[in-house]
């Protein structure tokens, strides 16, 4: 009765303020969402969407001036393809300083959403930006900080919660029982100065660790870092926590991985060099520092250095793989916190000219325990040992319309791994993408993000072929094929096995108000599939096809999206098809007398087979992004908003519920165990600037 | 007695077989319940976005008659107020016989922004009398609506009803109340031909896709044909006739198992 209070109120309050005149701003956090939607879409695994809110937001605030930029610094707009970059660069070699933004209208592969996107991290001035020097002062009076609160709970409580933890090593409870409250509660602190200095610590609790009791004394995670950049000789500097990436990814790129997605041309790699890391991800991060340094004639090199504690379950000196979830909540989980030791050195060292580039990197991975994998038929070849060395040359070149990259690379027992492509823009409305991929079953790296079907970029052998072409005006159609190989069995796959994936989407901008896409993929892997009298299971391919309609629309302060997706799916040649479908309307509206903005969801799914499992994003607080899986029958609406109390407050609220309709009596299994057929989540979050 | 029990039966054979059209929501105006995207009429607790639309008050009752059956059949009442702010309904409806009947009020706001969308939003009080019992339960549900129009030619309507999925509970049984999703578009051909469809999707049955042409013939006259499918196709048609400021809506749906369903809907329209 009360949510529906909450409900009436919110709709009636909408509908009597409804100030209808103003076209809707669109916000960057909005456009941020936006592109980190279209670039998730296909991928059942979410990427690090803070470090990618993070840096973008960083770019809107600190604009990238088109008339004296550079190849790197354009990448970092992740949804302009490489052709796109290099049309822009082309475009002002060509023609000079652009003398309005309204140019980019001019430039080849741009079409009008490209441009709106690129509106708010771009700008364009004559002059020319000096790197001044750094003055104390400065930093203290014009440095800008920020410090986020968030919580979030389940209304629900989970069977972990049902008794409570008594201590470690007690034997009643057998490590089952969670040890702390199911409230989740992070903590962030942020500074900057211009782009020249940064710096920022972030401590987290997760649902379920205990925040001052047996198991931990204050928060569950503490992670820090500074970075200066443009100092003397030094391009980069970082302290603390960090991340780096160098070349196509198969050597070092712990960031996110330019998978198949959408943005179908954006295949190739980015995003290079050392860069701070103030996600709240436990594992993926170096702790130590490093340093790249600007060098005579073109030349530049990078060195790091780390050293952190990770996670795994150690027997005499051995442990069988890293536990990476950062979960500390069960006896269980907190016996292998911080078990292992692991030093991590590497350097890449670059040579780039307009038209070429081309590097080395070198990475070395020593724990101070030995990795003995529990050895399977599918893990047969993975790393084992208490150090490895990895190394890899790559390049990219750039030649009339034709752009070529790529990476080599070897494991310290040479086994290899190879990643090669180019993209080529024949006509200014096509633009095409080819990517050949080797990586060796032995090729097994801890760094390694390259493109690939799976997490793990080894034992695979595949093509990758895009197009994206504008037939006319405002539309754009988009399509990739990829044809792979697993020479060796891989987790789940008991065989050598080969699939295939195809993505063909067609997008329609009727205005900058109206948009809309279809999206049909259909993808056939190759799967265990457990059959009545066999023993071993059965390698067959799971066909699965799936049609996607998304509709955008926007008037006034309001604006709408309506989606729905279907999808089919085949396990074996002969078996029956089974069917999901789920259809949602988004509405959000941006208050013009209050500084108030709400979205609000209905979504009902329809999935009865696992395999149909069905994924949609929603909206979410400031550096959360959910895409929720929707499996069974059942509905789930959410209310999210964001008020600006004053300049330095602001606050988001999410209410979420999700109900069953098919008759289920518990949610989840085990120690997530709820009773019941409803699950609420309710998230806030405080940002105070100053 | 026996007609009593043979009632119950034909009640629970109905809601076995269209467990989708739920009694307690009467059916709409527009051909084939194609109404959430129907911008030109308007029903009892059917999209509250589209009351939006109304430029003029009116009042109106319906009668829906199942399959010859005079205890299967649904009785409203709706009254609509335009204002310049904002339009409101007060609705009502009435079902059953005296063993078994179910009643729902709702009071509804839809508001029209520049006729590029609407949106609305009503809040139905839901009471069924069990006899078990021999006493009243409700449960208050919500009804969210949303239409916009591209174009003067082309619009397209969401709403749902019971997004929560309330049900009822009484000591002997639970009563599922229908949770429903519906999408539609509208699109004209002509100022005198419409084109709607519509699906809707209760949480816990089959898919219903509805389509079906309203064409005003004359001035004074439209005709009306469609179709739907829920496991059975079900054809339907109707006529509309107007009359100074009366409105008179006639529709018939033929089941291939249970037969004819009828509908009649009168409207007066109140000048402005």
């Amino acid at each position: 009765m009360k949510r529906i209070v909450i409900l009436v109120c919110c709709l009636l309050f909408l509908l009597l303020n409804a100030a209808y005149a103003q076209d809707a701003s669109t916000t960057i956090d909005q456009t941020i969402a936006d592109i980190f939607e279209q670039w998730s879409a296909e991928s059942e695994e979410v990427p690090d969407y803070q470090t990618f809110y993070e840096e973008l937001e960083f770019l809107a605030e600190n604009p990238i001036n088109l008339n004296h930029t550079s190849r790197e610094e354009l990448s970092k707009m992740l949804f302009l393809s490489d052709v796109q970059v290099e049309n822009i660069l082309a475009y002002l070699y060509q023609y000079g300083p652009m003398e309005n933004i309204y140019e980019l209208q001019l430039i080849d592969g741009l079409d009008m959403t490209d441009i709106r996107r690129m509106l708010p991290f771009v700008m364009v001035k004559k002059e020319k930006a000096v790197s001044e020097k750094i003055y104390r002062y400065d930093v203290l009076n014009y440095g800008k900080n920020e410090l986020y609160m968030m919580f979030n709970r389940d209304a629900e409580t989970r069977q972990g919660y049902q008794a409570s933890f008594s201590s470690i090593g007690d034997s009643t409870n057998q490590g089952k029982k969670y040890a702390g409250s199911p409230l989740y509660h992070s903590a962030k602190y942020r500074f900057h100065f211009k782009d020249r200095i940064l710096a920022g610590m972030t401590f987290e609790k997760d649902a379920g660790e205990s925040f001052f009791g047996s198991a931990h004394k204050g928060y569950d995670s503490y992670s820090g870092y500074l970075q200066i950049n443009r100092l003397g000789i030094f391009k980069t500097i970082v302290l603390g926590d960090f991340r780096a990436n160098f070349g196509q990814g198969l050597v070092m790129k712990s960031d996110f991985s330019m998978g198949k997605s959408s943005y179908v041309l954006n295949v190739v790699s980015r995003n290079e060099g050392l860069k701070k890391f103030s996600s709240t991800d436990e594992y993926n991060f170096f702790r130590g520092g490093g340093a790249t340094i600007r060098l005579p004639r073109n030349w530049e090199t990078s060195v790091f250095y780390s050293n952190k504690m990770i996670d795994a379950d150690t027997v005499g000196g051995v442990f069988s793989s890293i536990y990476k979830t950062g979960y500390h909540r069960t006896e269980n989980e907190l016996n292998k916190k911080h078990t292992i030791c692991q030093q991590v050195a590497g350097g890449n060292i670059s040579w780039r000219l307009l038209w070429l580039q081309t590097g080395i990197t070198f990475v070395h991975t020593n724990f101070d325990q030995v990795l003995v994998p529990e050895k399977t038929t599918y893990n047969r070849f993975y790393f084992s040992g208490k150090a490895q060395s990895t190394a890899g040359w790559n390049y990219r070149v750039h030649w009339q319309k034709l752009n070529l990259f790529g990476e080599a690379a070897v494991t310290g027992n040479f086994h290899p791994a190879l990643l090669s492509g180019f993209t080529l823009s024949p006509l200014s409305l096509v633009n095409l993408v080819a990517v050949y991929r080797y990586y060796s079953p032995e090729y097994d790296t801890f760094y390694a993000l390259a493109l690939s079907e799976t997490s793990r970029t080894n034992n695979e052998s595949g093509l990758y072929l895009g197009a994206e072409i504008n037939p006319a005006k405002k539309w754009k159609i988009s399509a990739y094929a990829d044809s792979y190989r697993f020479p060796w069995p891989k987790y789940g796959i008991d065989a050598p096995s080969a699939g295939k994936d195809y993505l063909f989407q067609t997008d329609f901008s009727a205005h900058r108000r109206l948009s809309m896409f279809w999206r049909f993929r259909h993808s056939n892997k190759p799967a265990n599939i457990s059959q009545e009298n066999s023993v071993m299971p059965v390698v067959k391919a799971v066909k699965k096809n799936s049609l996607r309609y998304q509709l955008m629309y926007s008037q006034g302060n309001f604006s709408f999206r309506t989606a729905a997706e279907g999808n089919m799916v085949q396990k074996g040649e002969n078996a029956d098809y089974t069917y999901g479908l789920t259809a949602y309307q988004d509405l959000t509206y941006e208050f013009s007398s209050l500084p108030l903005k709400l979205d609000f969801r209905y979504q009902f799914f329809d999935a009865v087979a696992y395999e149909n499992r069905l994924y949609a994003y929603e909206k979410d607080v400031l550096y959360a992004f959910s895409i929720p899986m929707y499996y069974g029958i059942g509905s789930r609406y959410y209310l999210n908003l964001k008020y600006e109390l004053n300049r330095q407050f602001t606050l988001w609220f999410k209410i979420a519920q999700t109900v069953y309709a098919d008759d289920r009596e518990e949610i989840s299994s085990g120690n997530e165990k709820i009773l019941g057929n409803k699950i609420t989540d309710v998230k806030f979050l405080l940002r105070f600037n100053f | 007695m026996k007609k009593m029990l043979c009632l119950l039966l034909i009640a629970s054979t109905v809601s076995q077989i269209f467990p989708q059209i739920s009694s307690i929501i009467p059916v709409s105006s527009s051909i084939a319940g194609t109404s959430v995207a129907n911008t030109g009429l308007r029903s009892e607790f059917q999209n509250p976005a589209m009351l939006g639309y109304a430029k003029n008050s009116e009042i109106g009752m319906q009668h829906e008659n199942r399959y010859a059956l005079s205890e299967l059949s649904t009785n409203s009442f709706q009254a609509l107020l335009s204002t310049s702010a904002i339009n409101a309904d007060l609705s009502f409806s009435y079902f059953g016989y005296s063993l078994y009947h179910e009643m729902m009020a709702g009071l509804g706001f839809g508001r029209n922004f520049s006729d590029k969308f609407a949106l609305g939003v009503r809040f139905n009080y839901y009471m069924a009398y069990f006899s078990a019992s021999n006493s009243y339960r409700g449960a208050l549900l919500p009804q969210i609506g949303l239409s916009y129009r591209f174009s003067s030619l082309f619009s397209l309507g969401f709403s749902t009803f019971n997004p929560f999925q309330t049900n009822i509970k009484t000591d002997f049984t639970q009563k599922r109340i229908p949770s429903i999703f519906s999408l539609g578009t509208e699109y004209y051909f002509s100022p005198d031909l419409v084109w709607l469809a519509q699906i809707d999707r209760e949480i816990s049955s089959n898919y219903r896709l509805a389509t079906g042409f309203e064409y005003q013939m004359l001035q004074q006259v439209s005709l009306k044909l469609g179709a739907y499918d829920a496991g059975y196709l079900v054809p339907c048609g109707g006529c509309g006739l107007k009359w100074n400021r009366f409105l008179l809506d006639i529709n018939c749906e033929l089941h291939p198992l249970l037969g004819l369903n009828s509908y009649a809907g009168l409207r007066y329209i109140f000048s402005r």
